[in-house]
């Protein structure tokens, strides 16, 4: 779920051989952790290397599926059906994608309002703070299935509910980020406004604000990542009918491994590629501002 | 010279307030600051310069005695963007390009067309051409420069200076009062700068207030007569070198020399 800033020049070599090594890791470990499975067969089948390798990599039902399976489900489910049927994982990632989109979008909305309010109210620094940080500590488990029934029963279904637990979950670290970022301007870039009889807005725009903007998108990054993990999460506890987390669920009931792992893959791939556009959106804004990198 | 009265102090004091109790920080200050004069403020760390001149700007408040800016309070002055505050660092918004930075009192001020103004102080210390550059992009005498045509965009009576070329080499030092002193010259400002180098104090000022700590007061107030053209060759003549000895006597007398 976590990515670094990028593929630059010069770090394809060892990006490839770290894939390999977990390529490596992985099909060894398949084929150990489904013993349990496939060894009657691979007996059955006369034992001997070549059909422990045939068999234990290409269980229906794996205990841990290999890696060529997870890529034909991908395959089978994203490019060989249209990509707004239920069976597409493609409609699937793309139910999880928007609501952890709006959530990310509110909760952002949200964390940027919260760490003003702080900034500028002293009251609002020791009342708030211990809340904004004591609502982190309970489990998301424990209350996603209330949120969802709490709002449902006030007639929201759908997205909404999926995007508040979102929201829930990255506004904290914009919260934290922003609070740290807005006061982040020293004794004399204040001083300054000061001297030129700026207001409170003047100060926070044209001062507070872009001095903070390195610390929002440290943040930003952590939160996107968090929002799609609330999507899925969200989708949990509801027995939802689409979406990664609906697509993990119908996997475990049914025993679908291959399904699971391919859900799994599909999450991760799309939590890098958020967090790589959050970086992208950084640089962008950051050679707007004249930044040296 | 009409002696027309810019900064006026009486029986000025400022007491911090600290957890090992009191800190004198100014007593007694009484000063006089006339329409374009150049006034330095110099002394030791601790003798209360900078703190006097942040009375000025109103970012202190004195507990003591009164003090007038443009026969206003400090605060009134500040609202009336009485003047313009160079300060010890650059202080340049590092996400505003050299134009913008210089545009930034303007923008707060609600200037409908800034361009103009930002154009001719960037002239007055000769950075044309460097609108478009980021501070980073800049040297840090030229950073410097950028944040006094900041200062001088409000186009302000009175210049305050805290130690603006305090963390500045020697050379560029030198330049830059060079240039100072010509801005002063070709603006009519009234100045009032604070340093710690008395030589810098010497060649720029019109008058020299020699200050001492523990309590923070004022020691000497000398006038220098130096021609209005005066290059940093003047800083070898004997007029030059008896009232930089003034000052270090002044400076003695204050003990600032003592531990």
């Amino acid at each position: 779920m976590k990515t670094s800033s990028g593929i630059r020049g010069g770090s394809v070599v060892p990006v490839t051989v770290i894939v390999l090594l977990i390529l490596v890791a992985w099909y060894i470990a398949a084929i150990f952790m489904n013993t349990v499975v496939a060894q009657p067969r691979i007996d059955a089948a006369g034992g001997g290397f070549s059909n422990t390798l045939s068999i234990s990599w290409g269980l229906e039902r794996p205990i841990i599926p290999a890696p060529h399976q997870v890529v034909q489900e991908i395959w089978m489910t994203a490019a060989t059906v249209a990509p707004w049927e239920t069976k597409s994982l493609v409609y699937h990632v793309w139910v999880t994608l928007s609501s952890t989109l709006l959530g990310f979008a509110l909760g952002t909305l949200l964390g940027i309002a919260l760490a003003i309010a702080i900034v500028h109210v002293k009251l609002l620094n020791k009342s708030l703070m211990p809340w904004i940080i004591a609502s982190q500590t309970i489990p998301i488990l424990a209350i996603a299935p209330m949120i969802i029934v709490v709002l449902g029963s006030l007639g929201l279904t759908g997205l909404l509910p999926k995007s508040i637990i979102s929201m829930y979950l990255c506004f904290f670290p914009v919260t934290i980020g922003m609070v740290k970022g807005l006061t982040s301007p020293d004794p004399m870039q204040l001083d300054l406004m000061r001297t030129y009889y700026a207001s409170t807005e003047q100060v926070l725009w044209k001062l507070r604000f872009p001095a903070s903007l390195p610390f929002l998108f440290a943040s930003l990054k952590v939160a996107i990542a968090i929002a799609l993990t609330g999507a899925i999460v969200g989708e949990l506890p509801t027995g939802a009918q689409a979406g990664i987390g609906a697509r993990m669920l119908t996997g475990s009931y049914y025993g679908q491994t291959v399904q699971i792992w391919a859900a799994l893959v599909a999450a991760s791939v799309v939590a890098a590629g958020l967090v790589y556009g959050v970086g992208g959106v950084e640089r962008l804004v950051g050679r707007r501002l004249g930044s040296q990198a | 010279m009409t002696a027309q009265a810019v900064i006026e102090a009486r029986d000025l004091s400022l007491t911090f307030t600290t957890a090992d109790g009191p800190v004198f920080a100014l007593q007694g200050v009484n000063l006089t600051v006339n329409d374009g004069d150049f006034i330095s403020f110099i002394g030791p760390s601790g003798c209360g310069k900078t703190t006097l001149l942040r009375v000025i700007a109103d970012l202190e408040r004195a507990t003591g005695g009164t003090i007038e800016v443009n026969s206003m309070s400090p605060g009134q002055a500040r609202m009336a963007r009485a003047y313009g505050y160079v300060f010890q660092a650059p202080a340049l918004y590092p996400w505003r390009t050299v134009e913008k930075n210089v545009g930034l009192p303007l923008e707060i001020m609600g200037l409908s067309d800034p361009s103009e103004r930002i154009k001719r102080n960037l002239e007055l210390v000769n950075l044309s051409g460097f609108e478009k550059k980021f501070p980073w992009q800049l040297s840090g005498g030229m950073q410097q420069r950028v944040s006094i045509a900041r200062a001088l965009a409000v186009e302000p009576k009175l210049l305050l200076m805290d130690e603006p070329f305090g963390a500045l080499d020697e050379i560029v030092r030198d330049k830059l009062n060079q240039q100072l002193l010509e801005l002063w010259a070709a603006t009519k400002k009234t100045v009032v700068f604070v340093t710690h180098s008395i030589p810098e104090a010497v060649f720029l000022s019109s008058k020299i207030v020699v200050m001492s700590p523990r309590p923070g007061r004022i020691i000497d107030v000398i006038e220098t007569n130096f021609p209005a053209e005066r290059t940093l060759d003047i800083r070898e003549t004997p007029e030059f070198l008896k009232v930089a000895h003034r000052v270090r006597e002044g400076l003695r007398a204050g003990k600032s020399y003592e531990d």
